[in-house]
């Protein structure tokens, strides 16, 4: 259950991740965004 | 476009490069490699057949068969509990790929915690695999963690309180085989494969039990046989007979209320005689330093040459270094010397085995002529 409930956690946080990368001006602050989605999303893909 | 989207979509772009080369190398980790089993092997087997609730998992797992179609005793060896202890790993792939029974029965499971093989620990730095030299070319070993990975098992609790002693340790260890046995056929990923390893050595009425395995060398179970306390009379004579060949090793009694581990959770819940061995490890220890394969092989440390001249600490380390011969050839001359030692005292039902180096041919020849490939 804890499972669950941390991936769904997971799954809000990177879509919320995802819209601020693309509303991002800085593409400083873009690249910064992109490592912690890259790391999310394989967590997401059971990737590891 | 506005210019921030198009740099979202290069970024974007390159992350998913980058993704794809990480998936890959991570898929790279779950392919186990090859092993060749001796010629003797009479037949193979999976974890699963013991309890089919790891079938298909990452907690399954290949076991091998030597029957020497004569009576005898039966003995269980298992390398990889902690696949970031090379040594216990490579000595049950040695006695693999060299066994030939002569009385008795043989299992060996090389690769125990499957899962932890398909891993490695994060911010330690560890090399994913190391390289031993043969006649036929290089052959690549995993490093992996000592623990399931949590992929297979995830959160960790705060706490992890073992089933059914209720000793609490930390929520790390809630995926350490060897604090889950005996286990649980509705446990965790991790409670499930100790439960099926209990299952087989009470199926295939397993008479000795071993568990290859090492630490840092500022542990202070270190060169040592752990016994059960029905073990002890063959854990002294071994070590007597250790003590001819000039192997120096520590009895250590498996203390009672230390629950969860093979030395003791075996002998509690079956009729085996079960030992672990420790050799000493540098990799695995704070002091290390610089953290490479060449570590693993060679075992050569600046930092705990110094901690051993200052006295400071209790460090179990050689000056030239705890080099991989040398700890897979002590396992092997131990996993030998509780053979004999079982059969002094049950002559009416040995084991008997031959084809093993022991540890001075390991030392002299060096590993790679005892691998088959």
């Amino acid at each position: 259950m804890l499972y669950i409930i941390y991936t769904i956690i997971l799954i809000y946080v990177t879509v919320i991740l995802g819209i601020e990368f693309f509303q991002e001006r800085k593409w400083k602050m873009q690249i910064a965004i992109a490592f912690v989605l890259l790391i999310f999303i394989l967590r997401i893909l059971q990737v590891k | 476009m506005k210019k921030h989207h198009i740099s979202a979509i290069v970024i974007s772009l390159i992350t998913i490069l980058a993704g794809i080369i990480a998936s890959l190398e991570f898929h790279k980790l779950h392919v186990s490699e090859p092993l060749y089993p001796s010629e003797e092997l009479t037949s193979e087997g999976m974890l699963s057949d013991y309890f089919p609730g790891i079938k298909d998992t990452n907690g399954d797992t290949k076991i091998y068969f030597f029957d020497s179609g004569k009576p005898g005793a039966t003995v269980f060896l298992a390398g990889g509990t902690h696949p970031n202890e090379p040594a216990g790993y490579l000595a049950s792939v040695v006695i693999l790929e060299n066994l030939i029974p002569e009385k008795g029965r043989v299992i060996v499971i090389p690769r125990l915690n499957n899962s932890a093989f398909t891993c490695t620990d994060p911010m330690e730095a560890f090399p994913q695999s190391f390289h031993i030299n043969t006649d036929n070319g290089p052959r690549e070993f995993r490093f992996g963690s000592r623990a399931t990975n949590p992929l297979d098992q995830w959160p960790d609790p705060l706490v992890y309180s073992h089933k059914p002693s209720g000793q609490q340790y930390s929520g790390l260890e809630s995926r350490n085989l060897n604090r889950a046995y005996p286990g649980s056929s509705k446990g965790s990923f991790t409670e499930k494969v100790a439960y099926a390893i209990m299952q087989m050595i009470e199926k295939e009425k397993v008479d000795i039990s071993y568990d290859l395995h090492e630490a840092a060398p500022e542990i202070p179970i270190i060169n040592a046989i752990v016994y059960h306390e029905k073990s002890e009379d063959i854990a002294m004579y071994s070590i007597l007979e250790l003590e001819m060949e000039e192997l120096q090793f520590t009895p250590e009694l498996s203390p009672k209320n230390f629950h969860g581990l093979s030395h003791r959770e075996w002998g509690d819940y079956t009729e085996t005689y079960p030992f672990l061995m420790e050799t000493s490890n540098p990799i695995q220890g704070r002091l290390r330093g610089k953290t490479n394969e060449e570590l693993i092989l060679d075992g050569v440390s600046k930092n705990y040459q110094i901690a051993k001249e200052t006295g400071a600490l209790r460090i179990v380390y050689r000056d030239e270094g705890e080099q991989l011969e040398h700890r897979v050839g002590r396992h092997l001359s131990g996993f030998m010397a509780i053979i004999s030692s079982y059969n002094e005292i049950h002559f009416d039902n040995p084991v008997e085995v031959s084809g093993l180096p022991g540890y001075q041919e390991l030392v002299e020849n060096g590993i790679g002529k005892y691998l088959n490939n």
